[in-house]
C-alpha cells in the first residue's frame, strides 16, 4: 500500500462526485489552454502572413492603416484610393530592394454569398512573392488575362485556357479574360484572389490612376525606421497622403490589441478557475465529514497531523492534476472547434491559424492545476489532520 | 521498552471532563499494571470508565492527574510533557487498536487494511500482512473487501491489522460486542494466544464472561477500580 494507492481509491470512493469535481477542473484549464495556444497560434498566423506578403513597410492612402491592413490581408472592398504618382515617389526612395503597386476590388454575386476578390499586379508583385510557383500556365500572356489562386480556381472549376467573364451587371461591364496561370497553393490570402494586370484591372473596375497600397520590400531589413521616415518626408514634400508603415509596428499593434482583449478572456478563465477550485474544496471537505471516524482511526494507529495533512492533500492533488490532464486533452481536441468559432467572429484571422500544442502552454496548465489542488486543499486537509481521534471514533464530526 | 518493565504502569490516573458548565470526572485515581504478556479484562458497565482508561494507556488522550508510563515512555507525571508527535509516535511503534465495529477501510482488501498502519512509516510488508491474515484464518480472504466478510472475519483483519506494527501492547475496546458467541470465543482464543506470545492485552468489556479468560481481571465503577 502505497499513500497514493489509498489516495486513489479514497477518490474512486464516490467515482461520480470526484469525476463532476474533476470536470469543473477541467473546464477551467480547457478554457486557460486554449487562451494561451490562441494568442500564440494568433500571433504566429499573423506574423507569418505578413512575413508572406514579402514586404518590410506597407503604403496605403490617409485613414486608419490597420483597417487597410486588414483589408489587404483579408480581402474586401477598399474604402478610399492613393494616386498611381505616388508610386513614383516611392520607387526614387533610397533603401529600397523591391516595390510594387496594388489595386483591389470586388465583386459580390449572389447577395453576398460570393465574393470575388481581383488584385491588380504588376512585375514587381512576384519579386515579393517568394512562395509563388504555378500548378499550370505562368505570368499573364496578355492584358486581358488573369492568373488565379488555387482556392478560386478550384471553386469556380477554372483552367488555364478558360474564359472567365467579370461583371457585376451595372458598374462593371462584361469582360472576358482567359486564365493564364493557376498558382499553386500557398497558404495566402493569395489563393482566394484572381489576379489580373494592374492597368486591366484599372480600365475594367474604371479606377485609372488609382491604387490601394504599395508595398516596399528593403535592402536592409535594420533600415526600416530610417526608410519609412524618408518615405514619410517625401510624401509631405509632394503633399501626397500616403500613409507609411513598417509591417512590424502592424504586428505589434494588432497582437497588442489582442492582448488587451485577453485580458477580459483571462478574467473569465480566473473565474472558471475560482469556481472549479471551490468546487474541489467542497467535494474534499465533504469527503473529510463523512470519513472522520476513519481519519480517527487512522490517527489512532500513529497517524500524525502531518500524515494525514498529507493524505487528503495528496487526494485534493491528484483531483486537480487529472482535471488539468483532461482539461489539456479537452482543449486539443476542441481546438478546431474554437478555431472555426474564431474565424466566424473575428474580423480577420490569419489563413493558417491554428491552437495548436506547446510544451510551455502544457506545463503552464499542468502549473496552475497543481497550485489550485495545494490552495482548494489546504483546508480540508487542515481539518482533517485537527480530528481529534478520540471524538471521531466515537462518532463525532471533524 | 526494557525486560522486566512493566507495558503499562498507572498509579492513581484522574480523568475530569468539562461538560458544559459542569465539571465530570471519568476517571478518580486508577491503578493499571500490565505485564508484557498479560491478558487484563477491563469490566464494567458503560459509562464506567472503561473507554477513557483504554484512550489514557493508547495515548489518545493525557490525564488530568497520575502518572502514566507505557512501554517504558512517561506520559504524565514527574515532569513528562510529550509531544503530540511523540504520542503519535508511541502509538505508532508499541500500541495496536481494536474497536468494537472494526473501523476497517471500506475501499481497501483484506491485505491492505492490514498494511495501512506501515504508510506513516512509508513502508510496505505484504509478506507479514499475509503471514498475519493466515494466522488470524484468513488466508482465503486476502483479497476480499470489507463488504465482503461476515463480522468475525472482519475483527479478525482488525486484529492482524492491529499486529503489523508489532506492538508491546494490543487495547481492545468491545472487540467481541458485534459478534455471535462462536465467534466472540474464537476472537478470545487469538487474543489470549497472542498474550502468551508476549503481547500485553488490555481487553474492555461489560461482558462477564469475557473475564473467565482473563489473567487479570480490573473491575471499574463509576472510575475507579474496585478490588478484585
Amino acid at each position: 500500500m502505497s499513500w497514493t494507492a489509498i489516495a486513489l481509491k479514497n477518490l474512486w470512493r464516490r467515482p461520480v462526485r470526484s469525476v463532476l469535481t474533476l470536470a469543473g477542473v477541467a473546464v477551467a484549464v480547457a478554457m486557460l489552454f486554449n487562451l494561451l495556444e490562441f494568442q500564440r497560434g494568433y500571433e504566429r498566423g499573423l506574423r507569418g502572413e505578413l512575413g508572406d506578403l514579402g514586404a518590410h513597410i506597407m503604403i496605403v492612402p490617409r485613414g486608419c492603416p490597420y483597417e487597410a491592413a486588414t483589408i489587404v490581408l483579408h480581402g474586401g472592398k477598399w474604402p478610399r484610393y492613393m494616386e498611381q504618382s505616388w508610386y513614383d515617389i516611392v520607387k526614387q526612395t533610397d533603401g529600397i530592394e523591391a516595390t510594387t503597386a496594388i489595386i483591389m476590388d470586388a465583386i459580390i454575386r449572389d447577395g453576398g454569398r460570393e465574393n470575388i476578390i481581383y488584385m491588380g499586379i504588376d512585375d514587381d508583385y512576384p519579386k515579393l512573392r517568394a512562395s509563388w510557383s504555378y500548378a499550370g500556365g505562368g505570368w499573364f500572356p496578355a492584358d486581358d488575362s488573369a492568373i488565379l489562386g488555387s482556392s478560386v480556381a478550384a471553386r469556380m472549376g477554372l483552367e488555364v485556357g478558360d474564359t472567365m467573364t467579370i461583371e457585376d451587371g451595372s458598374r462593371v461591364a462584361a469582360t472576358p479574360v482567359k486564365i493564364g496561370g493557376v498558382l499553386k497553393r500557398t497558404s495566402t490570402q493569395d489563393d482566394g484572389l484572381v489576379f489580373l494586370p494592374r492597368e486591366t484591372l484599372q480600365r475594367i473596375f474604371n479606377l485609372q490612376g488609382k491604387l490601394v497600397v504599395i508595398l516596399v520590400k528593403l535592402h536592409d531589413v535594420t533600415k526600416t525606421d530610417e526608410v519609412a521616415s524618408a518615405l514619410r518626408q517625401a510624401s509631405a514634400d509632394a503633399d501626397a497622403g500616403m500613409n507609411v508603415f513598417p509591417l512590424s509596428e502592424l504586428l505589434n499593434t494588432l497582437t497588442a490589441l489582442l492582448s488587451s482583449t485577453k485580458v477580459f478572456v483571462l478574467a473569465i478563465v480566473v473565474v472558471a478557475l475560482v469556481i472549479g477550485g471551490v468546487g474541489v474544496l467542497t467535494t474534499i471537505l465533504m469527503a473529510v465529514f463523512e470519513r472522520t471516524r476513519e481519519i480517527g482511526m487512522m490517527k489512532a494507529m500513529g497517524a500524525g497531523r502531518l500524515d494525514v495533512f498529507r493524505l487528503v492533500w495528496l487526494e485534493t492533488l491528484m483531483s486537480t492534476f487529472a482535471g488539468g490532464l483532461l482539461g489539456v486533452l479537452v482543449a486539443l481536441l476542441s481546438g478546431r472547434g474554437v478555431v472555426a468559432v474564431m474565424r466566424h467572429v473575428l474580423p480577420h484571422t490569419p489563413a493558417d491559424f491554428t491552437i495548436g500544442f506547446t510544451a510551455e502552454t502544457l506545463w503552464v496548465c499542468i502549473g496552475v492545476s497543481v497550485a489550485l489542488g495545494m490552495l482548494a486543499g489546504t483546508y480540508p486537509a487542515w481539518r482533517a489532520a485537527s480530528i481529534s481521534p478520540i471524538e471521531a471514533i466515537r462518532g463525532g464530526s471533524a | 521498552m526494557n525486560d522486566g518493565e512493566y507495558v503499562i504502569q498507572a498509579r492513581d490516573l484522574v480523568k475530569t471532563y468539562t461538560v458544559g458548565k459542569r465539571r465530570v470526572e471519568a476517571l478518580r485515581g486508577i491503578d493499571v499494571s500490565l505485564a508484557p504478556g498479560e491478558f487484563a479484562v477491563l469490566l464494567g458497565p458503560s459509562g464506567a470508565g472503561k473507554t477513557t482508561t483504554l484512550n489514557l494507556v493508547g495515548c489518545l488522550d493525557l490525564p488530568t492527574s497520575g502518572d502514566l508510563t507505557v512501554a517504558g515512555h512517561p506520559i504524565s507525571g514527574n515532569g513528562a510533557r510529550p509531544t503530540e508527535a511523540a504520542l503519535d509516535l508511541l502509538r505508532r511503534q508499541h500500541i495496536g487498536f481494536i474497536f468494537a465495529d472494526f473501523n476497517l477501510l471500506l475501499t481497501l482488501t483484506a491485505m491492505e487494511n492490514v498494511q495501512v498502519p506501515l504508510i506513516w512509516r512509508d513502508a510496505t510488508a505484504p509478506g507479514r500482512a499475509r503471514q498475519l491474515l493466515e494466522r488470524v484464518g484468513l488466508a482465503h480472504r486476502l483479497t476480499h473487501r470489507p463488504d465482503e466478510l461476515s463480522g468475525g472475519e472482519m475483527q479478525r483483519v482488525a486484529v492482524a491489522r492491529a499486529l503489523i506494527n508489532q506492538p508491546d501492547l494490543l487495547l481492545a475496546d468491545e472487540p467481541t460486542a458485534n459478534l455471535d458467541t462462536r465467534t466472540r470465543d474464537e476472537i478470545l482464543e487469538l487474543l489470549a494466544e497472542l498474550s502468551t506470545e508476549g503481547v500485553a492485552v488490555l481487553l474492555a468489556t461489560h461482558d462477564h464472561e469475557l473475564a473467565d479468560r482473563a489473567d487479570t481481571v480490573l473491575r471499574i465503577e463509576d472510575g475507579v477500580i474496585a478490588d478484585d
